[in-house]
């Protein structure tokens, strides 16, 4: 799976494009735990942009529960944004969005995110 | 009525082949393809289940897949010769836990309880045999081939 990131100021944007299944989910763990230990400084935050992601099953609901505790041990914001329908589908039913800050879209994310230390 | 059948061994690298079986499948006859999506997860599921938890040690049991369309309904029939085990029988995540709380597994058979109409576990003979069905609507406009 090709995972993208970009950074605006303290927050890490990552953006995994096509299917988080069971051959995928390894991988993207590295990557989000790489983004997490970049991370570790105060108000710094990790949006995961899902606009192209297609499907995720629970090998990929597990790499983002493990990734929402992670940030939390760390003190960095974590939250999801512009699910598509059969991701948004999956968090539902398993009670994820409940667990995992979820947005609609991307500014809205942004806009929730911890703004920079004066 | 339609039917197809693959048979694999239990091995995590066989998943997009099985993927890709339900994909042609799904196009041959023509469903709408928003609702491919419990079939998709459910095969993805129940096939790494039988690869996590039900290939002992040094084995790889054969797992055959079966889908079969009649009317608007769809069966998907998941067998495997390994050891007898019900993934049914598993008490279902409490989604109501909180973060640090959740467990980190038993969400895959609990989403394709979910997502299908009906899920059934047999042993019969030597195989396990799972069945879910799910009734495809044809509700949206059909997009056009391609």
């Amino acid at each position: 799976m090709n995972v993208r990131f970009e950074r605006l100021a303290l927050t890490t944007l990552v953006m995994p494009e096509g299917r988080l299944d069971f051959g995928a989910a390894a991988g993207f763990q590295r990557h989000i735990e790489e983004v997490l230990a970049g991370a570790a400084t105060a108000s710094a935050a990790v949006i995961i942009d899902c606009s192209a992601l297609d499907y995720v099953s629970s090998a990929g609901l597990r790499v983002f529960l493990l990734a929402a505790r992670a940030a939390q041990r760390a003190g960095i914001s974590f939250a999801l944004c512009a699910l598509k329908p059969a991701v948004r589908e999956v968090f539902e039913l398993s009670g994820f969005s409940r667990i995992i800050c979820v947005h609609t879209d991307r500014a809205t994310a942004l806009a929730s995110a911890p703004r920079e230390p004066a | 009525m339609t039917e197809q059948r693959l048979a694999v061994p239990s091995d995590a690298e066989q998943l997009p082949a099985l993927t890709r079986f339900l994909q042609e499948f799904w196009s041959a006859a023509r469903l709408p393809p928003a609702q491919a999506l419990p079939f998709e997860l459910a095969l993805e599921e129940v096939f790494m289940n039988v690869v996590q938890h039900g290939s002992p040690a040094g084995t790889a049991p054969r797992v055959e897949v079966s889908l079969s369309l009649r009317d608007l309904k769809l069966t998907m029939t998941v067998e495997d010769d390994g050891p007898e085990f019900d993934p049914l029988a598993a008490p279902p995540p409490d989604v109501t836990a909180s973060l640090t709380a959740r467990p980190v597994g038993g969400q895959g058979v609990f989403l394709v309880r979910q997502m299908m109409d009906a899920v059934s576990y047999q042993r019969v003979g030597a195989r396990n045999q799972l069945r879910m069905t799910k009734e495809i609507t044809r509700s949206s406009r059909n997009r056009s081939r391609g």
